[in-house]
């Protein structure tokens, strides 16, 4: 083309298609030519922040000094269904541990994880380093939430010639009286920088400027403190945001504020008013059920169905209700909603794992192996391909072969030594051929890798009240039942071994 | 007695003046055994609490020579399970007086508890040297020669338990030891005795309850599990036995009203749910049937007689890859039953799959000695084949067997009557005399005619009494008191039990 088009169009237009790298390379050219063209500059801060924009609303995680060290909530014994926290007494209905497999004690395992899933907490700090650190986020836990000092070190040295702005550099005032810098350059400061001090002081010197009368600013107020675990003024912030104006934002945001205050209740309220405010959004709806799921298994379930009446793609309901249909005793429902993702084209190891397990359970025998193959083709680590092999050893259970259940579960282990269910199983396959040390070995691991789960512990106790080792027993099945205090065959048996204790 | 109690009291925290008071009330007792009654008042009330503070108090005060103390001690350290603190306890009692029997019972009760069963032998043996007429002590020892598996030893020394003090743990043990060597008889005349001397321990009256219905003694086992079931209305062992013999004959809905008072105390158990389900199946609702066994199978993936109703039912609903799917499952866990194979063999001719189907009945026909309808099943396949000299030759086999079992007064299931004569018919074998109890002669008509159809019914009616007695199977064998380790369910999908030992039948 003979004719050039003007570069500061060329790169809006780039923008505007989200193609940032190219963006931000041109703007430098032009910033090059000339140093002092504000558009540019803005563009390309803007496309900066959008290469490493993450949703704030969804980056909420906790780290290990944050769930041990912090105490915000207010109440320490609180009612039960009145908070997040106290697993055992919050939960209420859904299926029991026996059928349901929990994470850690009490919370069963959700179908959809988010980067702010938290399911229980541990409770001291020696715990919350000895237990493996996937267990209580999506992410392996940090001591405190550094990885946003991470992120933005690690943006910063794609950057062949040093950081875009030197935050030091600024005169933060200026850019506060000019609302049109200010915001992409706040966003840069807060998204690509993640240097929550300056931040908080460009939007506090703006929201001066514009009168404290720009939601916007108080908004961001409030993510700065809330980042800075400074929970009241961030609340105060947002409440102050929505007396301007409603945004759907504001709400989330509002209600994050409670979730980690452990307020449960005023979250759901403060929904209830925004979906007043917005009849039927989704997010709110989905805001509800998720702190449902947290406290309460079947009204989570009709509030996911809410959700998806007014969005039948969502991700997260449909895998929510898929894997609550699985577990009690419906899978051929949950088939469907599985299925349903898969046209919707979700393509990835897990849901294929599900379909597989689905399709097993469902009885339509021609399509489970296929799955599972796909499955563990698609599998990006070693931790998924141990979970698709265990899975297929419980095909193997069902359909008799033990031998082939030995190697899954072999297989299981090879490709995450840590696999405490793997282990457990192992363990009864082992006891079935009488090997009975070896059973107990193995049943000891598990129990040692993950103490919130009944079944090593109950599976131990049985099989030392066998061989006659009552103490060990009578100690196994006390773990087990605070695990699963309701387990049956664990109360017949304590019953007994006191029996025993006391009689001469 | 109650000026002592209010004296007292106030003591327990240990503040000094009460205690001096009492001092100048008391003096001539002598210090080491000064306070042993409260020590016993506490714990006889379960007050371990105070009673601890009270013992260590004495402990310390009598620089731990107090023997009483340190007993209860070890008492206490065991009711919390703490069964090596205990022993050592016992073991400084043992020193501080050797001549006692009990510090020695104690000691070899705390090794027992530990599963040192040699060690524990030596230590009553000692114990005995120096009391002959303690039941206990036999009673231990016979206990601990049965962990140690010396099944001989161990009766004597119960007996001789019996023969001192009769105790109902003591025939418990006894029939136990009858039930290891296999011997049924003689364990229903231990438990027979045991009633006659406590007839309210409804542990004893289900477990005699269970051992007639194993041998088929129906009337007698209805009655003590009947008498268990007034005494203690939910125990649930009484109520799945009492259970399966409902169904037996027929009582569907009677049995699910007694299964619903179990649910609420076992909600998650496998056998329960299995018998549950067969009730379904009963009443035809095949639907609520298969959720039902699905539901047991996800508690219990090991448990072949789940799978093989559920090959059952699923035969029964016509779905035959399901019905195959489970039934070989069901063989892999339980490699040596004619039935499974028979049913297997349904399954193949209607996937089919006649070789293998024939192969199946092959292996049907060893492994089974008396059911004549695998025979049955078994000529109606080679005659649709076109192999009627095969044919002809089940058939005969088949006649044999009904010939035997028509002496010990079996009722045969009209359907199969139908069709044995039928297929001897089609045979040219005539209609021999065999089924001469024809009272269901006007069935005969109602059967579809072409021979064609005629597996599904076959399998399935019949297979009813199959289940039946599956599920009432069931019962019996779970709650022998053989199987020591109980079911444990899973998470992740399925759950795993440690397989309860099979019975000495079946």
């Amino acid at each position: 083309m003979g004719l050039d088009m003007d570069p500061l169009l060329q790169a809006w237009s780039y923008f505007r298609r989200r193609k940032f790298q190219l963006c931000s390379e041109l703007c430098g050219r032009i910033l090059e030519k000339t140093p002092l063209d504000q558009a540019a500059w803005s563009l390309k801060t803007r496309a900066l922040t959008e290469m490493v924009y993450v949703d704030e609303i969804d980056v909420d995680q906790e780290g290990i000094a944050e769930m041990v060290l912090d105490e915000n909530a207010i109440a320490q014994v609180a009612r039960p269904g009145t908070s997040l926290k106290l697993p055992g007494t919050s939960q209420v209905g859904g299926p029991s541990p026996a059928v349901r497999p929990i994470t850690q004690s009490g919370r069963p395992l959700t179908g959809f994880v988010r980067p702010s899933t938290q399911s229980g907490r541990p409770g001291t700090m020696e715990q919350a380093i000895r237990t493996p650190r996937t267990a209580h986020t999506a992410r392996p836990v940090t001591s405190v939430s550094g990885r946003f000092i991470r992120l933005g070190t690690a943006s910063m040295l794609t950057n062949p010639d040093g950081p875009f702005i030197n935050l030091s550099r600024l005169n933060l005032a200026k850019y506060a009286q000019k609302p049109n810098l200010a915001k992409s350059l706040f966003e840069y400061i807060f998204h690509h920088e993640n240097d929550l001090k300056n931040a908080l002081d460009l939007a506090a010197l703006a929201t001066e400027y514009a009168q404290f009368k720009d939601w916007w600013w108080k908004v961001q107020l409030g993510k700065c403190y809330y980042r800075l675990g400074l929970y009241r003024e961030a609340e105060k912030q947002f409440k102050s945001s929505l007396c301007n104006q409603d945004m759907v934002d504001t709400f989330l945001y509002l209600a994050k504020v409670y979730t980690r205050l452990d307020q449960p209740i005023t979250a759901l309220n403060l929904f209830k008013q925004g979906l007043d405010r917005f009849p039927g959004e989704v997010n709110l709806l989905c805001g509800i059920a998720r702190i449902q799921e947290e406290m309460n298994m079947t009204t989570a379930t009709e509030c996911y169905k809410d959700v998806l009446k007014q969005d039948n793609t969502h991700v997260e309901a449909l895998a929510c209700i898929g894997s609550n249909h699985f577990y009690s005793d419906q899978p051929e429902i949950a088939l469907r909603f599985y299925r349903r993702l898969l046209q919707m084209g979700v393509y990835n190891c897990q849901l294929f794992n599900n379909l597989g397990l689905c399709c097993f359970y469902a009885q339509q025998y021609d399509m489970t192996v296929s799955s599972f193959e796909r499955a563990l083709s698609l599998a990006e680590n070693d931790e998924e391909v141990a979970d698709v092999w265990y899975n297929l050893g419980h095909v193997a259970m069902g359909i008799g072969d033990v031998n082939l259940a030995y190697q899954c579960f072999k297989l299981t282990l090879a490709n995450n030594n840590d696999h405490a269910e793997a282990y457990n199983n192992l363990a009864v396959l082992e006891m079935r051929k009488n090997n009975i040390e070896q059973a107990r070995a193995l049943l000891q691991t598990a129990s040692n890798l993950a103490p919130h789960m009944y079944e090593p512990h109950y599976n131990f106790a049985a099989l030392s009240d066998k061989v006659g080792d009552l103490q060990s027993s009578y100690i196994a099945a006390k773990k087990s039942e605070t695990a699963f205090p309701s387990h049956a065959d664990t109360q017949r048996l304590i019953q007994q071994l006191k029996q025993h204790f006391a009689v001469l | 007695m109650a000026e002592e109690k209010i004296l007292m009291i106030p003591t327990v925290p240990g503040a000094s003046e009460p205690r001096k008071s009492r001092l100048k009330k008391a003096p001539e007792l002598p210090i080491l055994e000064r306070r042993n009654w409260l020590i016993h008042l506490h714990y006889i009330r379960k007050d371990y609490e105070t009673c601890k503070a009270v013992i260590k108090e004495q402990l310390h005060e009598t620089k731990g020579m107090c023997e009483y103390a340190v007993y209860v001690q070890a008492l206490i350290f065991r009711l919390e399970g703490k069964i090596q603190e205990s022993l050592e306890l016992f073991q400084t009692c043992a020193i501080l007086s050797p001549q006692s029997v009990d510090n020695l019972k104690q000691v070899a009760r705390s090794l027992f508890l530990l599963g040192k069963h040699k060690a524990a032998v030596e230590v009553y043996n000692e114990a005995a040297r120096l009391n002959q007429k303690d039941w206990e002590i036999c009673h231990n020892l016979g206990v601990c020669y049965l962990y140690l598996k010396e099944f001989g030893k161990a009766k004597e020394q119960l007996n001789n338990a019996l023969q001192l003090n009769r105790h109902d743990l003591t025939f418990m043990m006894l029939g136990k030891i009858h039930l290891l060597e296999g011997d049924i008889e003689g364990a229903i005349e231990v438990y027979k005795r045991a009633v006659e001397s406590s007839p309210e321990n409804t542990e004893l009256l289900t477990t005699l309850g269970l051992l007639y219905l194993q041998l088929g003694v129906f009337q007698k086992a209805f009655e003590h599990l009947g008498n268990a079931l007034t005494y203690d209305s939910s125990n649930y062992k009484a109520i799945l036995a009492a259970g399966s013999m409902m169904q037996t004959h027929g009582d569907f809905d009677v049995a699910l009203t007694k299964y619903r008072v179990a649910a609420c105390t076992m909600p998650e158990s496998p056998p329960l749910w299995n018998n549950i389900s067969m009730c379904f199946f009963g009443k035809k609702k095949y639907v609520a049937a298969i959720s039902c066994l699905k539901r047991a199978n996800y508690l219990a993936p090991f448990d072949w007689k789940i799978l093989y109703n559920l090959g059952l039912v699923h035969l029964t609903m016509q779905q035959y890859a399901s019905a195959f799917h489970f039934l070989s499952a069901a063989i892999n866990l339980q490699p040596k039953m004619g039935d499974l194979y028979m049913l297997l063999a349904v399954a193949l001719t209607n996937l089919e799959d006649p070789e293998n189907a024939k192969r199946s009945y092959e292996q049907a026909v060893i492994f089974d000695q008396c059911n004549p309808l695998v025979n049955l099943n078994f000529a109606i396949l080679m005659y649709n084949q076109g192999d009627k000299k095969e044919a002809l030759c089940q058939y005969q086999e088949m006649e044999r067997k009904v010939n035997k079992l028509k002496e010990s007064t079996a009722e045969f299931d009209p359907e199969m009557v139908d069709m044995g004569q039928k297929i001897g018919a089609a045979l040219q074998v005539g209609e021999s005399l065999v089924w001469t109890k024809s009272s269901k002669d006007s069935k005969i008509k109602q059967r579809p005619p072409t021979p064609c159809i005629q597996q599904q019914p076959l399998g399935s009616n019949q297979a009813l009494g199959q289940a039946m007695s599956s599920a009432a199977g069931y019962g019996k064998i779970m709650h022998l008191p053989t199987g020591g380790v109980g079911l444990s369910q899973f998470s992740k999908p399925p759950s795993l039990p440690l397989e309860p030992e099979l019975g000495p039948d079946e």
